[in-house]
């Protein structure tokens, strides 16, 4: 049996366990243990979760909107949610698989990664005991698992970064002109071909500043958590992804800008 | 006044708010004189944005049922028969 356990801290704070000892959702000892506030901000967060993960398509964005909202009702005591490894399939994978082919910048290793994270999920979700949310923990073990990955490739990438000193003129201004960009974002969001002149402009940059600007600008993590993550401290995080997102918009200006008139 | 490079030097903090108050100021004059530099930080700011609506691609067929298989398989040696699936303790 494989338990993930999103609430064992509010258990741990007050009794969640029914007599057959599956956790509960809430109980007035728990709501009468902690200060109210608490209660009920630990137990918004958890509805946030919840509906982020049995919405594969919502974005983190969206959870963290359903907290703020407050207003969700909480699922009925002692409700598990029965998954079989289709669903399993179906809800991780993907994101497992597209956080690989990002970081990695081909769809083959990523294959590859997606492999090796599912054998360590089944290899140690039965010791999983709800430290952090299970997306973090995912997102984590995807993460260590595409950076163990490019470790054994035995060629590393030689790719650069300009700096942005080679812009601007020594008296600080735009060495050329800068127009504004055509069309608008929605428009953009939708359209095909701006995803795979996007995808197309990740995969070409430097490794170490691709895995901040994925994990930043596509996946939405914060900062502190990519720090963790990667190792790195929070100014060096702020200083890839500032990096990332100048050389992005360097190779993509191109496509975007305005012609000349 | 700060200049075009110093201007995009604050860029990151800028767009996620995080400007103290004097330099934040300072950036905004900057933006108000300055067309190159508000075309600059649309470009930036447009990136983020849409990278953060990438869609997912799909995965390969032969991938999620190798993962189907996989999974399958390590549920029936260690649910030992407990057929219904995987519990996620909500």
């Amino acid at each position: 049996l494989w338990q993930i356990d999103f609430f064992k801290d509010l258990r741990q704070m007050g009794s969640m366990e029914d007599s057959t000892g599956r956790s509960i959702w809430g109980g007035t000892e728990l709501a009468s243990r902690i200060p109210p506030n608490e209660y009920e901000r630990k137990v918004q967060e958890r509805i946030g979760l919840l509906k982020y993960l049995t919405h594969s398509s919502a974005e983190p964005d969206s959870a963290m909107a359903l907290i703020a909202a407050g207003s969700q009702t909480p699922p009925e005591a002692g409700s598990h949610t029965r998954l079989t490894p289709e669903e399993i399939v179906r809800e991780y994978a993907p994101r497992v698989y597209n956080l690989a082919r990002r970081m990695l910048g081909n769809a083959v290793d990523a294959e590859d990664v997606t492999q090796d994270v599912f054998l360590q999920v089944l290899r140690k979700l039965p010791t999983f005991r709800g430290e952090s949310a299970f997306p973090t923990w995912l997102y984590r073990v995807t993460v260590n698992s595409a950076l163990a990955y490019r470790r054994k490739r035995s060629v590393r990438e030689g790719r650069r970064v300009q700096e942005p000193l080679d812009e601007f003129q020594e008296d600080g201004s735009h060495r050329g002109p800068i127009r504004h960009w055509t069309g608008g974002p929605l428009q953009q969001i939708l359209d095909r071909e701006t995803h795979l002149l996007i995808e197309d402009a990740i995969a070409r940059l430097p490794e170490g500043y691709r895995d901040v600007y994925v994990l930043a600008d596509v996946e939405g993590l914060p900062n502190a958590e990519i720090g963790e993550m990667l190792r790195l401290s929070i100014p060096a995080v702020k200083s890839r992804l500032h990096r990332a997102r100048l050389e992005m918009r360097r190779t993509l200006a191109p496509h975007f800008e305005e012609t000349a008139p | 006044m700060i200049t075009c490079r110093e201007l995009v030097e604050l860029l990151l903090d800028f767009i996620a708010g995080e400007l103290l108050p004097e330099c934040r100021n300072a950036a905004e004059q900057h933006l108000k004189d300055c067309p190159q530099c508000l075309a600059y930080l649309e470009g930036y700011h447009r990136i983020v944005q849409l990278s953060r609506h990438l869609p997912a691609e799909p995965m390969p067929p032969h991938l999620v049922r190798r993962l189907q298989t996989m999974l399958q398989e390590n549920c029936n040696d260690q649910l030992s028969g407990n057929r219904e699936g995987t519990v996620i303790d909500m």
